[in-house]
């Protein structure tokens, strides 16, 4: 009863006129950076962030988390007509999809992908509403080794999950903590790296570093190589999927959508993870397994709906404990943090407004999404024409104008250009951006919570083990760090390992 | 790695400079952390973290360096191999340029030469759309800017802007 009374002042806040316009705006926002390849959700949070702080709280986040689920969406689109992923977590959707749009299939693949990433995100949110509030009352008993170790975790599952050599990604990792340091001492007032700077007393800002390693990276890396598109021209027609289509798709929709929405909930986790395992999932479960790469609808079923259930799992560790699970969820935690909210176990009961208003605005804007994403395919196939050329130019404009808004301050381009040119080359020599980024969020929490804990148990190391929770996350941690060493791990971490980034 | 020109050990193996930059980096984090001071377990101080991040920065560029010295790792050539690497560079100076004109010539007088550069340097986009593209992009973001969010854009020392 307690859950639809909150739904019910969830809604008041989200029908708001304005709230229903923000949340309009970030949906078709987060489409549009879904369909367009090289722009993704990261950078078009960052670059909207600035934007956040002339509405309320509640309008802000409505928007935000809209470009995050919207870009779910759109993403497909793409990868359907294209073959080129509009947003990472839509990279294996180009595998059957694009075989389906070439057998002349595109609107049955359109149409399972938009109608089970409804479901999903559906789903999701009904999870969401019952899981959140149970955490919260449970994670209020957290204390700082169990929000250390979580971290801990966090950026270790990360890290097993990033592409390429787990040093590497580890190494990116403590970076980003020490990029996270800059700045004041929280709790010596000390400044720390800060090079006699004043620009640098309150940290490097999470917009320009973002922008730089995402978006500014991403346009000179895409600029070295000549971008061909195999847009799919013939009419799509019959977006709906037929009887025979919903009777393959069922299982792989059902599956797809809590598979993902577990693995949202991981710290570290995230849409892409999902749409990978559910690919896999779906691969190993059919019984003709040859079918996969070569049009099969379970194959676009499964991965879109995983990867928008993981995209509204993903709010459960940022409502609750106050840890962003992703990239994502840390520009998110960074809107909180700009209109003074701390999101974490007491968010819900402070502020109810706010989460469930959230929560409610996510029904709309995934009904909106839909909308969006079915009757109006014709004007984003259109968008798709856009030539790079005058994509990219307008892509640096503005995100140069976005960190600038973010600030009012012309160190923060300075900053973005130098992440840029370092992002470019960290790809290039085979370093991912995604854990730098995280553990840049973290790492201020990280030093604080592990400082809390010896202070508290009076340097008593045992703390992190004596606790189950943190024990638990320790060992999982310890788990994943040292599996790669064995040969056999080694190979499935190579399976599974993505690309986090876009 | 496959196709890519492997170096085992030698000095263009672009795997050893990764390693190398991130033991520097490391060392200098090392370096930080104590000058900062450590604290004690019971009591640490504000360079603890700081300096125990910089030890596992070193132990993760010693793996990287020793892997690349035994298992040998691309070469810089390779990596920049059937690519328009000049392309990047371009974008790069033109960024370079740009922050360097930002604050003394202001948004506009900087971002209207930035915008003609890319749209030439990219693809070379033909002139007729080059110069309305690079004039009204900026100048319509500035209105929006200063009208709209009433968010002031540097205007330099000719208050252009």
């Amino acid at each position: 009863m307690d859950v639809l009374l909150n739904v019910a002042q969830g809604f008041g806040v989200a029908l708001q006129p304005i709230n229903l316009l923000y949340c309009f705006i970030g949906v078709f926002i987060g489409t549009l950076v879904g369909v367009l390849p090289g722009i993704g959700p990261i950078s078009a949070m960052s670059l909207l962030l600035p934007v956040t702080l002339s509405g309320t709280p509640e309008s802000g986040i409505i928007m935000m988390a809209g470009i995050y689920y919207g870009s779910m969406y759109g993403g497909s689109t793409t990868s359907i007509l294209v073959n080129i992923p509009g947003e990472a977590a839509s990279v294996v959707t180009c595998i059957d999809g694009h075989q389906m749009a070439k057998q002349g299939r595109a609107g049955p693949a359109l149409g399972i992908s938009a109608l089970g990433s409804f479901i999903a995100g559906t789903f999701s949110l009904v999870a969401l509403m019952l899981i959140a509030p149970s955490l919260a009352n449970v994670a209020i008993a957290f204390g700082p080794a169990e929000y250390f170790s979580l971290m801990v975790l966090g950026l270790v599952v990360l890290t097993f999950l990033t592409q390429g050599s787990m040093a590497k990604a580890l190494l990116m990792a403590c970076i980003g903590i020490v990029l996270g340091l800059i700045g004041l001492d929280s709790i010596t007032a000390q400044p720390r790296l800060t090079f006699g700077r004043m620009e640098l007393i309150d940290g490097i800002g999470l917009v320009p570093v973002v922008m730089g390693l995402f978006g500014i990276a991403e346009v000179l890396f895409n600029t070295e190589q000549v971008i061909k598109r195999d847009i799919i021209n013939a009419k799509i027609t019959q977006l709906l999927p037929s009887k025979a289509d919903w009777k393959a798709s069922a299982g792989p929709v059902a599956r797809g959508t809590i598979l993902g929405f577990f693995l949202g909930i991981l710290p570290g986790g995230g849409a892409v993870v999902a749409s990978f395992a559910s690919y896999a999932l779906e691969k190993r479960l059919s019984r003709t397994p040859e079918r996969f790469g070569n049009g099969a609808i379970e194959g676009v079923a499964g991965p879109e709906s995983a990867n928008n259930a993981a995209a509204g799992g993903a709010f459960i560790p940022l409502m609750t404990l106050g840890i962003p699970p992703n990239v994502v969820m840390a520009l998110l935690l960074g809107a909180f943090v700009i209109h003074g909210l701390q999101p974490g176990p007491l968010l819900i009961t402070q502020n109810p407004g706010l989460f469930w208003g959230i929560v409610a605005s996510m029904y709309i804007g995934n009904v909106m999404l839909l909308v969006l994403n079915l009757p109006l395919i014709g004007m984003w196939v259109q968008l798709l024409k856009l030539p790079y050329n005058i994509l990219f130019p307008l892509i640096i404009l503005f995100t140069i104008i976005g960190v600038y808004c973010s600030s009012n301050n012309v160190f923060d381009v300075y900053v973005m250009i130098a992440f840029g040119v370092i992002g470019y080359f960290m790809r290039k020599l085979g370093y991912e951006p995604a854990p730098l980024v995280l553990a840049f969020v973290l790492g201020p929490m990280l030093e604080n919570n592990l400082r809390k804990s010896l202070i508290l148990s009076q340097g008593d190391l045992f703390t992190f083990v004596q606790r189950p929770i943190s024990a638990a996350c320790l060992a999982l941690a310890v788990v994943l760090l040292v599996g790669p060493l064995l040969p056999s791990l080694r190979k499935k971490r190579e399976l599974v390992a993505l690309d986090e980034g876009a | 790695m496959n196709g890519q020109t492997k170096a085992q050990g030698k000095l263009n193996n672009s795997e050893l400079w990764g390693g190398l930059i991130g033991l520097a980096l490391g060392v200098f984090v090392i370096w930080s952390g104590l000058k900062l001071k450590l604290g004690s377990i019971n009591d640490p101080g504000s360079g603890y973290v700081l300096f125990y991040t910089g030890l596992l920065m070193c132990v993760f560029a010693a793996t990287i360096i020793v892997a690349a010295i035994t298992e040998g790792g691309p070469t810089f050539g390779s990596r920049w191999e059937d690519t328009r690497w000049t392309k990047p560079l371009l974008v790069i100076a033109c960024l370079t340029a740009f922050a360097f004109a930002l604050d003394p010539l202001g948004f506009l007088l900087s971002a209207i030469p930035l915008m003609v550069l890319l749209l030439r340097v990219i693809d070379p986009v033909r002139w007729s759309l080059t110069i309305p593209l690079a004039v009204l992009t900026p100048l319509g973001v500035w209105w929006v800017l200063k009208r709209a969010l009433l968010i002031q854009l540097p205007s330099g020392i000719f208050e252009i802007g």
